[in-house]
């Protein structure tokens, strides 16, 4: 009885200090961002626009992501993400369109969750190899909803063969006093005061519904997953399905479940394109953000908290690259960049991993020339800015990502023996 | 493997080089009967057909497209030509995809064919000698082999830096703040030429005007079908103190009249009055438009066919034949700013202000 309790409360102290540390790390991240915002003058970088503009960048690529890992987590590998995303782009300007903003929502997730069903009897059922499906997924799904918009909105007030505009969109809302308070607060440029007020003026001005619900799945889909029987049945279909199988699980079911979530989610993210970071509809608006979600997903770790991460990363870069003058913002983050990549390298070199650190080192002083020998970053670079820290992250962080162990693996029932 | 592959970029390599010298030879032969000669007129087989092949954004961006539309209409209705086809563009579809397109109107039997956007250019070059017979035109467009001219083309250009000049001078004389922006969609010479316009607009009212300026896409046509991107610019625009935006990014506009609807503030719209066009909640946003006429240069251009003697080279429609304009729609403009604008408009037209084109 005392010795569980001893290991009960040594558990939940180690649980402590790794959350000490998270917070502490969090915080230092905080500092350095604010001082490369005053040393550099570059006040936009933590301005409650830029980061509404990050947020908004953000959902949709966090959308597909959750939609990515709900897959494999099942171990299917659902890179149709991009497919089903522009499905639901359709789905959420039809049913707006006709039947108001929730059915618009409900139609995005159904149209998503279709072209999981595809992908679904596809690999699951006739075994098909799952990046060849997702592929063609992706196909079809542009053309079909090409052919879609030609045959429904050709004819509709505000639409054309190709785009639709004029359909309502999920109410936004300001959270009272808060917001003017915390931009009141950004507009000082205080140290770290200013910053994170604008981070929470930015969250809580014009914010979305779709934008709550966004969130909102993140912490249930960690808990769905991490927290329920059924959640961890799902998993193990993942890790190991003929050990699942020989439990009494139903693999297949488990497969299939995850997938159609899989494609709810990704239509539930061209819903937010188009109708929270556009109003409009129009023929292959999702621009790669599939698979950005995909790469969001992998370099999160194949972990809600780690996808929330990257997509904010990647929506953050994605949203700078359309301000006005980026070339500067971009600049100062070089520094910030080169900050990261030293701090990287000390910690790769206390991991005695000699070759990375050099590398990283290299690397930082590289960021480090670059900032100091220049005074804005060419407009041609910042529109790259998204998909070169993709590049770059996973470059530098996949040697620690573990995915799941039966992951785009085939599964046959029986095959258990 | 590798030398296998080797060989095989050479053989490629030699095999351009070969077909470059062949049409290089061609491009010669007609030179020389250009410069002898004045084009002769292109004779159409048959019947007036005509096809239309829209732009990035396509029909229902109630910008550009549209124009081009309701310049087609008016031709239908007016002339009663019996066989039209329309085709839309991809979001990010090849140079041969658009060859493809216009090879399937001529061989179809359409024999006047419109390439709305500068983006055919390189395409009707390309198609329109193996169809002597077709009359083809490029809304917005450039002879990319100046030397080898096509008789059966007519590049149909417009003044877009005299106009926007007029809403740049527009904008900076209703701004409260002293800030404006702008949004273009692809970062090219053509829209490029909008941006100068506006500044230079904008700065003959106030020197010390703040212009703010947003390219969505370096060089992807896919900005100008890009909302997301046109909000989130004019979204930023916004934030920076900018209280009116004009934008030249067709469908995209929609996303910054979203922005300016969302942020209480004005924006200008683009080719085709947008106060008429934009949605009832948008409209009341949008204080003027640079109005291109994509809308007479396709009537026009069409008439000419059905006349029997299409147009040919280069036509560049300018504020002087009002190819290029402003509009009052909504009265936003006040009478003060609509006497200044008449005021530079007669100054640009007698010569008077040099519009530059490049910003």
């Amino acid at each position: 009885m005392t010795t569980q309790h001893q290991g009960f409360s040594a558990e939940v102290a180690r649980a402590r200090t790794i959350r000490y540390t998270w917070w502490l790390a969090a915080l230092a991240v905080i500092v350095v961002i604010s001082t490369v915002r005053l040393y550099t003058g570059a006040d936009r970088i933590t301005a409650p626009g830029t980061l509404r503009a990050a947020i908004i960048g953000a959902c949709p690529i966090l959308l597909a992501g959750l939609g990515g890992l709900w897959a494999e987590r099942a171990g299917i590998v659902n890179i149709g993400l991009e497919g089903q995303m522009l499905l639901g782009t359709w789905g959420a300007a039809f049913f707006a369109y006709h039947y108001g903003p929730l059915a618009g929502v409900l139609g995005a997730a159904l149209m998503g969750l279709l072209g999981g069903l595809l992908h679904a009897i596809a690999t699951v059922s006739f075994g098909v190899d799952h990046i060849i499906s997702g592929v063609a997924i992706n196909i079809v799904g542009l053309g079909a909803i090409g052919f879609l918009a030609k045959t429904t909105f050709d004819d509709l007030e505000g639409g054309g063969p190709r785009n639709l505009s004029g359909y309502s969109t999920p109410p936004e809302f300001t959270v009272p006093l808060v917001a003017d308070g915390a931009r009141s607060l950004a507009d000082r440029n205080w140290f770290i005061i200013s910053d994170v007020a604008g981070a929470i003026a930015g969250v809580t001005t014009r914010l979305s519904l779709l934008t709550v619900l966004t969130f909102v799945l993140v912490g249930v889909t960690a808990w769905v997953l991490w927290r329920t029987s059924f959640g961890l049945r799902l998993r193990s279909c993942g890790e190991n399905p003929q050990a699942a199988e020989t439990l009494g699980i139903d693999v297949y079911r488990y497969k299939y479940v995850a997938v159609l979530i899989s494609g709810a989610f990704a239509g539930l993210g061209g819903a937010y394109l188009a109708m929270v970071a556009s109003s409009s509809f129009t023929v292959g608006q999702t621009g790669g953000r599939g698979y950005i979600g995909l790469a969001a997903m992998i370099f999160g770790n194949w972990r809600p908290s780690g996808v929330l991460t990257g997509s904010l990363m990647f929506g953050y870069t994605d949203g700078i690259s359309l301000l006005s003058n980026s070339g500067v913002l971009v600049h100062a983050l070089l520094l910030l960049v080169a900050i990261g990549l030293a701090v990287f390298a000390v910690l790769k070199l206390r991991a005695a991993e000699k070759i990375t650190a050099a590398v990283m080192a290299g690397l930082s002083i590289g960021a480090f020339v670059w900032y100091f020998s220049s005074d804005s970053v060419n407009t041609s670079f910042t529109g790259m800015t998204p998909y070169v820290v993709t590049l770059f992250v996973l470059a530098v962080f996949s040697q620690r990502l573990r995915m799941p162990a039966a992951d785009g693996q085939q599964y046959r029932r029986g095959g258990a023996g | 493997m590798r030398r296998l592959s080797t060989y095989g970029v050479a053989l490629a390599t030699c095999g351009l080089i070969l077909t470059a010298c062949g049409t290089a030879a061609d491009d010669n032969d007609s030179d020389n009967d250009a410069a002898a000669a004045e084009c002769e007129t292109v004779q159409l087989e048959g019947d007036p057909q005509v096809g239309l092949a829209y732009d990035v954004g396509g029909r229902g961006d109630q910008s550009f497209n549209d124009s081009a539309y309701a310049g087609l209409t008016q031709a239908v209705s007016e002339f009663g030509i019996a066989e039209v086809t329309e085709g839309e563009a991809g979001q990010d579809e090849s140079e041969d995809i658009r060859e493809e397109r216009l090879r399937t109107f001529a061989d179809s039997g359409h024999n006047v064919i419109v390439g709305v956007g500068f983006a055919y250019s390189e395409a009707v070059d390309t198609v329109a000698p193996d169809y002597p017979n077709v009359a083809f035109a490029v809304i917005d467009g450039f002879d990319p082999t100046e030397d080898d001219v096509n008789c059966n083309v007519a590049y149909l250009g417009f003044a877009e830096n005299e106009g926007s000049f007029l809403v740049g001078a527009a904008a900076a004389l209703q701004s409260q703040t002293g800030t404006i922006g702008f949004v273009g969609g692809v970062n090219n010479t053509l829209i490029q030429k909008f941006e100068a316009g506006y500044a230079a607009g904008a700065e003959a009212v106030n020197p010390d005007i703040n212009i703010l300026t947003t390219y969505i896409e370096e060089s992807d046509p896919a900005g100008f079908g890009d909302p997301a991107g046109g909000q989130a610019a004019a979204e930023g625009q916004y934030a920076d103190g900018a209280d009116i935006v004009f934008h030249a990014a067709g469908f995209s506009g929609t996303g910054v009249f979203d922005a300016a609807v969302a942020a209480d503030k004005l924006a200008i719209g683009v080719d085709s009055d947008q106060f008429l066009t934009a949605g009832p909640e948008q409209a009341q946003h949008i204080i003027t438009s640079m109005l291109k006429r994509v809308d007479t240069a396709t009537y026009e251009f069409i008439a000419s066919a059905v006349n029997g003697e299409p147009d040919q080279g280069f036509t560049t429609f300018t504020l002087a034949d009002d190819g290029v304009g402003y509009s009052t729609s909504g009265n936003f403009l006040t009478p003060e700013t609509i006497a200044a604008l008449e005021d530079y408009k007669a100054q640009i037209i007698a010569g008077d202000i040099e519009v530059p084109t490049q910003p």
